[in-house]
């Protein structure tokens, strides 16, 4: 019973009240690491959607690399290329062997470049805020399944307020105080420092759909031989959770992990939609969307471009985290933003 | 079962309590001074002390979260400039909307039910439905067309596949009217055809999710132990699947479902705004950005009240269908 | 599992597909649209102008509901709280003032009186005591007769403090201090009158001021003025329900969604100048985004035939609209009175020179591409905006369309000077100031960007020790005289620690302070030309800030919608002479 950040992207993992005991399923109790490769290897879907996905991770890396060879940065201008509506000249929305994707209407930049570095914010922030709420997750979740008593309780309590609070509300209320707080009014506030912010607001909210779901594992595997036997010697706790536990946790936490990165930057894009994401001029994909919705009448390539690039973007790390989770557990799946 | 309903209720309880302390607190981090909003133009320091008073600010803050829980429970009493005596359950009164807080809920709480009651039946039935056939046809083209659509379905953007609805449907074809709220006590016929848009839009979405889930799940249940067994006893295939496999394969079900419902109803935020309705969740963002502080808490605290009771409903429900479950 | 995206692929060719080309060929482009209205007005002198009934708008027939879709609601029904555009244009259905304007739609205005038999009369030839006469026959919506005393008890609740919202003129004006609630207690004995406020008869309203006024037929104009009878009086939830003395009534409000309003029986056009009646309701809807807007009137289908945006053509639909004749044939057009300036702080920023390249630098062309094109936004270079009547058009630092950085730099010397900008965080003002920036760098500035918050940008900036250098301000006058733009903007007496009513430039200078006094104590007639003139000295002897665009109103309507008009003194959608096509 959980659900990562309300109303954005969740990574949701069935697990009942009672059913503690939990899906360690079969493949997971064998080697993980070798069965996974197995699996993976064999499934022509998994492969395509990972030499995708990682194709795009590449892209967005060597985005300054890009930007050398192609050689227009994602802050010049054309605005000569804009007729007087601010619309871009030429077919399907100024596209030229200059502007492989053509020029944002109104702004007059460059869509391709921007979009590498979009790319880049989204990504950015989905890998880290998937990387940190793992984590914080793996460690609620270890601690509170394996010490049970008080601390479970009040972890558990913990996970129940972290689930209630509306996680689009407290974000639209604590960016600019955080801000405030950080930069004298008179500095400029860095585009990394947004990106810092928003990380740490996923983590706040996201870590407790991976803690309900390690929980549930900790508490069937330490009534386990080998637990019993670590402890029969004299392990210490710390020894017990993280060196016999926690290696055995690796494939729900993988899928989950995979499984996020889409979710999280579905949420970024969302927290763009209403106005709370990056600002400019820090390229982000999710505001550029959001902005070329607008022209889906009268530049439709403008709309095409980057929306059918998150779309790639999401669909192949979904195939691809999907296929990791057939591969080791097949109870889990990804929530749209509302 | 009395025992456990009354922990899960007093756990509630205190968890609406932490969400609301921590709301409250969130206000003093926010920029804006409530006292500003309704001082006139000229607003000078001495005026906006006077206003501070009036409401309340100068108190001490744990005063000031003490008053507004008694008026919750009790009513309280606000001064002229916000409409006098408020009533239990008195949320407070907002300036922006110039009404007591409730007095909004009571217009908006309707939208947004509307819109998520029936878009979770839809996404239930055609995400459930869609899975479970899928998983009783293993491997055939049906199976790979219905995962593949709802993976597709899962990784478009809501805003995205509202903004298409709008231009074809709406704006090209003209079939269907713009989305807008008209109540189903006033007018059935115009509730549901200018509400059906975005039951399809958030039904494309999460139905998605459930047809993976329920897919899951479903093969999940087939090969265990039970059905293998009544198999063996001799039971036809249809009659396995119907009496036995059917009902475990849709009981965990219930707790995502519970819970993703609950959540919705505390706002559909991008929903409403990509359809102009102003729900709950409208009214929130709405609220943040006006810097409307005693809407916000309250629809903060509305959002979480769905939530924790999802949770509760979910909970009882399930030890009721799930003979497994023992209390605890 | 071995399933192929075909579905992905399939989506995918068709969204493609979407993009397919249209040309838009460098050739398309043709002369920039007219200049737009020339402002000229007056003020009746001729108590016939002010009567009605109004004039009958060619091909107007009864009948039908006309919609206004706007993207926010409106925030206040209460006449005495009434201050935003679409507020001050709604409640011309429901809330007559003492004066109004006769708008032709095309810039010519004239103030005539509207409850009142003229646009009041200047008892003692100071414009220190006022009267007004109110026209026989005037009903409220229940049939009772408006008199004087219902005027002056509307007056004397907008000094209610719970009532807030609206404009201030009035209530300072009698109290003769900023502090006008701590000369009269509104809620200590609602039967009293504020000070200098009397009801000498039924028909009749004086004014009494400590000092000369002679702008008060212009702002009486606002709804502040609109009569409320004490027993209809509900306080702050009067704003849910005003009581109606125009041709329209609310009969339906639905906050935050919908307004509908229906025919009030007892209005009597014979009583008034400017309004009619064509329609059998009018309603306002709320929560549709100028996007949505604009597409739902394209597609004309149903009640969005007769109904018309409030907020405009959003600026990527305007190719749309403009490239089709049909929909350009439904089309309103106008500069609007709303300038926009990049306001330079003067307490921080005090050397002239430097104020000067900031004005020699900019690039007007640019910053109205980046809004949206023409239809979005025209250059300005005067602190007036053109729709004042008086408007005089001088360029004080001539640069071309486009900027002189060259002439910037040679100002400043070779120095180059670190500004911090601060802009409100909402889309259209970081896109705008992102184009400032890199702008003004061309002429060696250096600009830190700093966004502030939307909803607090105003308050922040209005605090007199600001941290910031450079803001975007911006400016709608309450009635189109310079006497509520310059004085307003740049008398350094209005400056205060906090809540300052001064633009945000600080500018505080004695000799022009002097100026302002001079003028505002003359005859209105004789002040609009002497406006004019000051308003460049302003920018040629002080350059406080840098004027930028004025908002243009493009706007669309319904095929069956006749009679709307963008009015000439908010610059919004005026429905008064709306009529629905048969």
């Amino acid at each position: 019973m959980s659900v990562v950040p309300l109303d954005v992207g969740r990574v949701g993992q069935t697990d009942t009240p009672a059913a503690d005991g939990g899906p360690g399923g079969p493949i997971a109790a064998r080697s993980p690491g070798q069965a996974v490769r197995l699996r993976l290897r064999r499934d022509r879907t998994a492969l395509v959607s990972g030499v995708v996905s990682a194709l795009l991770v590449v892209v967005a890396i060597a985005a300054p690399l890009i930007e050398a060879a192609y050689g227009i940065g994602p802050q010049d201008t054309f605005k000569d290329d804009l007729d007087r509506y601010g619309m871009p000249y030429g077919v399907a929305g100024g596209v030229s062997a200059q502007h492989w994707f053509g020029i944002e209407p109104g702004l007059g930049r460059d869509v391709f470049i921007q979009m590498v570095y979009g790319m880049r914010t989204s990504l950015g922030i989905a890998f880290a805020a998937a990387l940190t709420t793992t984590v914080l997750g793996v460690l609620a979740g270890i601690v509170s399944g394996y010490l049970g008593g008080w601390a479970d309780a009040v972890i558990n309590w913990i996970t129940d307020v972290a689930l209630a609070l509306p996680f689009l509300i407290f974000t639209l209320a604590l960016i600019r105080p955080l801000e405030l707080a950080f930069y004298g009014p008179r500095e400029a506030v860095p585009g990394w420092f947004r990106v810092v912010v928003l990380i740490g607001l996923f983590a706040l909210f996201g870590w407790t759909g991976t803690a309900r779901l390690v929980r549930g594992q900790v508490l069937s595997l330490r009534e386990r031989e080998f637990v019993d036997a670590a402890r029969a010697t004299g392990a210490r706790t710390s020894r017990i959770l993280f060196r016999e536990l926690l290696p055995n946790l690796w494939a729900p936490v993988i899928v989950v992990f995979s499984l996020s990165i889409p979710a999280y930057i579905t949420s970024e894009a969302a927290l763009s939609f209403l106005g709370i994401g990056m600002l400019e001029p820090t390229p982000d994909f999710g505001r550029m969307i959001f902005r070329s919705l607008n022209y889906l009448q009268t530049d439709p390539a403008y709309v095409c471009f980057p929306g059918v690039t998150i779309f790639v973007l999401v669909l192949a790390f979904n195939l691809f985290g999907d296929a990791v989770r057939d591969a080791l557990d097949p109870r889990s799946a990804t929530r749209p933003a509302r | 079962m009395l025992a456990f309903l009354i922990r899960r209720i007093l756990l509630a309880v205190l968890t609406l309590f932490a969400v609301s302390v921590l709301t409250f607190l969130m206000f003093f981090a926010l920029p804006r001074d409530p006292a500003t909003a309704m001082c006139p133009k000229n607003c000078d320091a001495a005026r906006l002390e006077r206003v501070r008073d009036e409401l309340g600010l100068n108190d001490p803050k744990h005063v000031q979260y003490l008053h507004y829980v008694r008026g919750i429970f009790a009513g309280r009493d606000l001064g002229a400039a916000q409409g006098g005596h408020c009533d239990a359950p008195c949320l407070g009164w907002s300036y922006v909307n110039g009404e007591p807080v409730t007095e909004t809920f009571v217009r908006v709480v309707p939208v947004t039910l509307s819109i998520v009651v029936p878009a979770s039946v839809l996404w239930l039935a055609a995400g459930i439905g869609l899975g479970m056939l899928s998983a009783l046809r293993l491997g055939t083209v049906f199976d790979r067309l219905a995962i593949g659509a709802s993976l597709t379905g899962a990784s478009l953007q809501l805003y995205f596949v509202g903004g298409v609805l709008l231009l074809v449907f709406v704006y090209t074809l003209k079939i269907l009217p713009y989305p807008r709220y008209t109540s189903i006590l006033d007018n059935p016929w115009d509730w549901a055809t200018a509400l059906i848009l975005p039951w399809c839009a958030l039904a494309v979405l999460f139905s998605a999710v459930y047809a993976r889930l329920s897919r899951a799940q479903m093969l999940e249940t087939l090969s265990e132990d039970f059905v293998r067994t009544a198999q063996a006893k001799g039971l036809r295939y249809r009659t396995v699947v119907r009496r036995h496999a059917l009902r475990a394969a849709l009981t965990p079900l219930v707790t995502t479902a519970g819970i993703d419902i609950g959540a919705a109803l505390g706002g559909t935020v991008i929903t409403e705004t990509t359809f102009g309705l102003r729900g709950l969740g409208r009214t929130a963002i709405d609220a943040v950005k006006d810097g409307d502080l005693p809407t916000i808490m309250g629809t903060v605290l509305l959002a979480a009240a769905f939530i924790v009771a999802a949770n509760l409903v979910v909970d009882v429900l399930y030890t009721l269908i799930d003979p497994r479950v023992r209390l605890r | 599992m071995r399933y192929r995206p075909v579905t992905a692929l399939v989506l995918l060719t068709l969204v493609a597909g979407l993009g397919a080309c249209s040309n838009n060929k460098r050739t398309d482009d043709e002369a920039a649209p007219d200049a737009g209205r020339q402002a000229s007005g007056s003020i009746a002198t001729d108590p016939k102008d002010s009567r009605g009934p109004a004039a009958e708008v060619p091909g107007a027939a009864k009948g039908g509901t006309v919609t206004v879709l706007r993207q926010s609601k409106v925030s206040h029904l209460d006449p005495q709280r009434v201050y935003s555009f679409v507020g001050l244009t709604a409640s011309q259905l429901y809330a007559r003032r003492l004066t109004t304007y006769k708008d032709d739609g095309k810039g010519k205005v004239v103030l005539v009186g509207d409850l009142a038999e003229t646009p009041g009369t200047d008892v003692t030839k100071d414009c220190k005591t006022w009267e007004f006469k109110i026209k026989e026959g005037v009903k409220f919506e229940d049939g009772s007769a408006v008199t004087s005393k219902e005027i002056a008890y509307g007056i004397a609740r907008s000094f209610d403090l719970a009532l807030t919202g609206g404009p201030t003129y009035l209530q300072e004006w009698l109290a003769d201090t900023p502090q006008f609630d701590t000369k009269f207690n509104f809620t200590a004995d609602k039967t009293a009158l504020p000070p200098g406020l009397s009801t000498p008869d039924p028909r009749t309203l004086r004014f009494t001021f400590a000092r000369p006024h002679c702008d008060l037929p212009f702002a009486v104009s606002l709804p502040a003025t609109a009569p409320v009878p004490p027993a209809k009086d509900t306080g702050t939830d009067y704003d849910k329900a005003p009581f109606s003395s125009g041709p329209y009534r609310l009969a339906k409000n639905e906050a935050g969604t919908r307004l509908t309003f229906e025919r009030n029986p007892h209005w009597d056009p014979a009583t008034d100048p400017m309004r009619h009646q064509y329609p059998d309701a009018f309603v306002y809807e709320f929560g549709a985004n100028p996007v949505t807007q604009t597409n739902r009137i394209i597609a004309d289908s149903g009640a969005d035939a007769s109904a018309v945006s409030f907020n405009g053509v959003d600026a990527s639909l305007v190719s749309k609209v403009v490239s089709d004749p049909a929909l350009k044939a439904r089309t309103l057009q106008e500069p609007t009175p709303s300038e926009y300036t990049l306001t330079i702080n003067n307490n921080r920023v005090t050397d002239l020179k430097v104020r000067q390249a900031l004005n020699y630098a900019i690039d007007r062309d640019g910053v109205v591409k980046t809004l949206g094109g023409d239809t979005v936004a025209r250059g300005v270079t005067t602190l007036m905006p053109p729709a004042t009547i008086g408007w005089k058009n001088y360029d004080a630092y001539p640069a071309g369309r486009t900027g002189n950085p060259g002439k910037a730099r040679e100002l400043l010397g070779g120095a180059t000077p670190e500004l911090v900008l601060g802009f409100p965080d909402d889309a259209r003002n970081q896109e705008l100031s992102t184009t400032l920036k890199a702008n003004l760098e061309k002429a060696g500035f250096r600009i830190t960007l700093k966004p502030i918050a939307a909803d607090t940008f105003l308050d922040e900036t209005k605090k007199k020790n600001n941290p910031w250098d450079l803001y975007i301000g911006s400016w709608g006058a309450d009635w189109p005289s310079g006497a509520s733009i310059l004085p307003v903007l740049y008398d350094g007496r209005a400056i205060k620690d906090g809540g300052s009513n001064n633009g945000a430039s600080y500018l505080n200078a004695p000799a022009l302070n002097a100026e302002f006094d001079r003028i505002l104590a003359m005859p209105v007639a004789d002040q609009l030309a002497e406006w004019g003139r000051l308003d460049e000295k302003i920018m040629l002897e002080y350059a406080p800030v840098v004027p930028l665009y004025v908002d243009v109103m493009f706007t669309i309507h319904g095929s069956k919608v006749g009679g709307v008009f963008i009015d000439s003194i908010w610059g919004s959608v005026a429905v008064t002479n709306a009529y629905v096509r048969p």
